[in-house]
């Protein structure tokens, strides 16, 4: 038995290189349910059926993927459109070659049965966020919208620890709690949110969540069949949703908890279904509003930074 | 050096005292059983002995220190209860560092709240010559020097009782001719134990000398040394004593 | 002088051996910027970055005085008080055992997100090594002087207190200054671990924003301004500490 176990790796080990090509893909942060669609792919065996072999990797510090990317030590990384125009802005050679979510997810979340009823409530309000980079952008659209100024507001970094800092009242308000989450969290917590969302409320539409290539690399041929099997498990994430969620969860038992549960359900609507596809307009669009903001220093070009591979 | 002569002649003389039923017990085996000696009042009593036969236990024991293993009973010849009454100078001078010289002759005030009587700090001082390094740190002093200051710190404590632990035995031998010797002129007047494991210093230095020796250790009866401490070298009689003394120690045959 | 000149072939020495990696690995400036790049980013933004040291200066030096005291009252008690050596005891340890990391989140939400909770971290990693220092100091005390406190004490009721404050304590004073050294050198690290958790200013929230916004030469450009912060902050215990121990600069090494 054994010898048949060792002729058949030795075998395996054997295959020709382009057989299965790997690729490394280092998520925004740990694995959860706004990563679906690679999980549902990968789950299916559609990235294998393409001949690659994808690796998922969590990060430490979700400041690291692009850098990574744009340095040459990974293939792909999960990035943030709002992130891509200021890495793009400091330099790195990055180019967004696929969209995972294309609504934002982003919102200013308060707690239902507390003071903040509407935008104009956050005067002289403390309003918790995590570094990101572009918070403060978001709330001075937020608040002019109300006719507000970033001065008629306290910003505290609570560094990821928005649900608990708004629900023990340290906070009034947060920024940067993704819509499919921190409600939930907050419902689980059976203190109710709620949620305004940045789109709605005067920044130009953008997309959550995307994928980021080094810009140098795109004649990888490898690429343009990594979005075409991503575009198959967003298409089964849309047609099989119950299917999806057990697949999401095979052999991560961890992510089995109601947090995830309903995080999942509320994200389904927003995966992108044709993850290739690219809306220059809509890009430049959000490039003018961070230069208006003062986040980046010129508007380049969208083909510098986000293509529609061929 | 100036002479403290007078100051020695007007202390009034100290009581006696006696130890008794004195025992010593080390690893399951007993150094010493049932042992008594007297201090006669106003003298100095050397007790002398090869090491390890337990006079250090001895001494820690009469200073209240209690030693491990040993027990007895004391008493001052006045009757009055000894605590507080015990003055302790070991081979190590104990100064401690982060007082200067004047400072650690006045411990025993410091320690008891008293006010500091510097006056009477820089006589002592002077009495054993170190009232020009009075401001000094101690490290900043010789082996010699260091001793003569413990010296003074234990005179300051003008106690009745002043117990030594081979208090010169770390010194060179000029040193310690010269420190004995003031110690002998400034120690008059009080009941002195001194522990000594060289015959020499305690027929210089002792009224009396006692000899703790043998397996398990005995005291001997006391020996008388002729005339008054300190005594020079070459006083006669002494060396037949030494003979004597050695012959108890264990270290010659009889005559 | 000679010290001044040393430290600056030391900083020089630590530039150029940065600016080497740099070049050998020719790393991008996003992930290690050069020293040319760090510097004048720094001095470009040098209000910002004093404005922000200062925070944290002030966040380090509370934890310390407060950490220095609690540490020290903790040393003694345990020292006077058996009962409270036995149960004091593994709670101290347990307070360095435990990862600041873990702790510094239920900080910040009891303590809020100002100054209260970055002074509380630091307090709490400087705790074990003033008072492990201090204890050990206190407990060790040459017994010859213990000896002869007994002597001179005997019969009074003063004699357990006059121990401790006339001889445990100053012969305890060098160990405590061991630790304090040790204190200095940690403490920033307290500090800026709360920082990151949750703060609206403070170096440690500087290199958090910068990061994110990918402004890497910023970003050094604090950590820099926090290492010559830790190591001004050293030199100035450690004189301090020797003025405590003044008596000590007699043995000091040929």
């Amino acid at each position: 038995m054994l010898r048949v176990l060792t002729l058949v790796a030795a075998l395996l080990a054997g295959l020709p290189a382009g057989a299965t090509d790997r690729l490394t893909l280092i998520l925004d942060w740990f694995v959860n349910p706004d990563h679906a669609t690679l999980l549902v792919a990968k789950e299916m065996g559609f990235f294998a059926a393409a001949g690659l072999d994808v690796e998922l990797i969590a990060p430490a510090d979700p400041n690291d993927p692009p850098k990574l990317v744009a340095a040459g030590k990974a293939d792909l990384a999960i990035s943030y459109q709002p992130q891509l125009h200021i890495q793009v802005d400091q330099g790195l050679p990055l180019k967004r070659i696929a969209t995972l979510v294309s609504t934002p997810l982003n919102s200013l979340v308060v707690l239902r049965d507390g003071p903040i009823a509407s935008l104009a409530d956050l005067k002289g309000r403390r309003i918790g966020y995590s570094v990101g980079g572009f918070e403060e952008a978001l709330l001075a659209a937020l608040l002019a919208k109300a006719g507000l100024k970033s001065s008629d507001v306290t910003l505290v970094n609570v560094n990821f620890s928005l649900s608990p800092a708004l629900l023990s009242g340290q906070v009034d308000a947060v920024i940067g709690a993704f819509r499919n989450f921190e409600l939930n969290q907050l419902d689980i917590e059976k203190r109710p949110g709620r949620a305004f969302y940045v789109e709605e409320e005067g920044v130009p539409a953008y997309d959550e969540l995307i994928v980021v290539a080094n810009g140098a690399r795109l004649a990888d041929p490898r690429l343009r069949r990594f979005v075409d099997a991503m575009e198959r498990g967003a298409q089964y994430l849309v047609n099989r949703p119950a299917e999806s969620w057990t697949l999401f969860i095979k052999g991560r038992k961890e992510l089995d908890d109601e947090l995830n549960r309903r995080a999942f359900r509320d994200t389904l609507p927003r995966f992108a279904h044709s993850p290739a596809a690219l809306d220059n307009r809509r890009y430049q669009r959000f490039a003018e509003f961070l230069k208006q903001q003062g986040l980046i220093r010129n508007v380049r070009p969208v083909a510098d930074y986000a293509v529609e591979l061929e | 050096m100036a002479e403290p002569a007078s100051q020695a002649a007007s202390a009034p003389q100290s009581p006696s005292l006696t130890a008794t039923g004195l025992g010593l017990a080390y690893g399951g085996r007993a150094v010493f059983q049932d042992l008594a000696l007297t201090l006669q009042g106003g003298e100095i009593t050397c007790l002398l002995g090869p090491s390890g036969v337990g006079k250090s236990s001895l001494l820690r024991l009469i200073a209240g220190l209690g030693a491990s293993g040993a027990v007895g009973q004391v008493s001052a010849g006045d009757g009055q209860p000894l605590v507080g009454r015990v003055a302790f100078m070991d081979q190590r001078d104990l100064l401690l560092p982060w007082l200067n010289v004047l400072g650690n002759v006045t411990l025993g005030q410091r320690l008891r709240g008293q006010p500091i009587d510097a006056e009477r700090a820089l006589a002592m001082l002077r009495a054993v010559g170190l009232a020009e390094v009075a401001g000094l740190w101690p490290a900043a002093l010789s082996g010699g020097m260091r001793q003569r200051a413990a010296l003074a710190r234990t005179l300051m404590e003008d106690r009745p009782f002043v117990l030594m632990d081979e208090p010169f035995s770390q010194l060179d031998a000029l040193t310690r001719t010269m420190v004995q010797d003031l110690a002998g002129r400034l120690l008059g007047g009080r009941t002195v134990l001194l522990v000594t494991h060289d015959p020499w210093e305690a027929l210089k230095l002792g009224h009396t000398v006692l000899v703790l020796a043998g397996n398990p250790a005995r005291l001997g009866p006391p020996l008388r040394p002729p005339g008054p401490p300190p005594r020079p070298p070459a006083e006669p009689g002494l060396l037949a004593l030494y003979r004597v003394l050695l012959q108890r120690l264990g270290q010659a045959p009889a005559p | 002088m000679i010290a001044a000149a040393r430290v600056a072939v030391i900083a020089g020495g630590l530039l150029l051996g940065w600016q080497a990696l740099v070049g050998l690995l020719d790393l991008p400036h996003y992930i290690l910027p050069s020293p040319t790049r760090v510097l004048r980013a720094g001095w470009e933004r040098l209000p910002l970055l004093l404005g922000h040291a200062g925070v944290t200066l002030l966040e380090i030096v509370l934890g310390l005085l407060l950490g220095t005291l609690l540490g020290a009252l903790a040393a003694l008690a345990m020292v006077r008080r058996a009962v409270l050596r036995r149960w004091l005891l593994p709670v101290v340890v347990l307070s360095q055992a435990i990862p600041v990391f873990a702790l510094a989140p239920i900080l910040v939400l009891w303590l809020g997100y100002g100054l209260a909770s970055k002074v509380a971290m630091a307090v709490l990693i400087i705790f074990f090594p003033v008072t492990a220092s201090f204890y050990d100091g206190l407990r060790r005390t040459e017994l010859g002087w213990l000896d002869l406190a007994r002597t001179m004490t005997a019969g009074t009721r003063r004699q357990r207190w006059a121990e401790l404050r006339h001889i445990r304590l100053p012969a305890a004073l060098p160990a405590l200054g061991s630790g304090l050294r040790i204190a200095a050198a940690v403490a920033p690290i307290g500090a800026v671990v709360g920082e990151w958790v949750g703060s609206s200013a403070g170096l440690g929230y500087l290199m958090l924003h910068a990061n994110a916004r990918l402004q890497i030469d910023l970003m050094f450009a604090a950590l820099l301004l926090l290492g010559l912060i830790a190591v001004a902050l050293y030199f100035a215990v450690d004189r301090m500490v020797r003025r405590l121990v003044p008596w000590q600069a007699e043995q000091a090494l040929p």
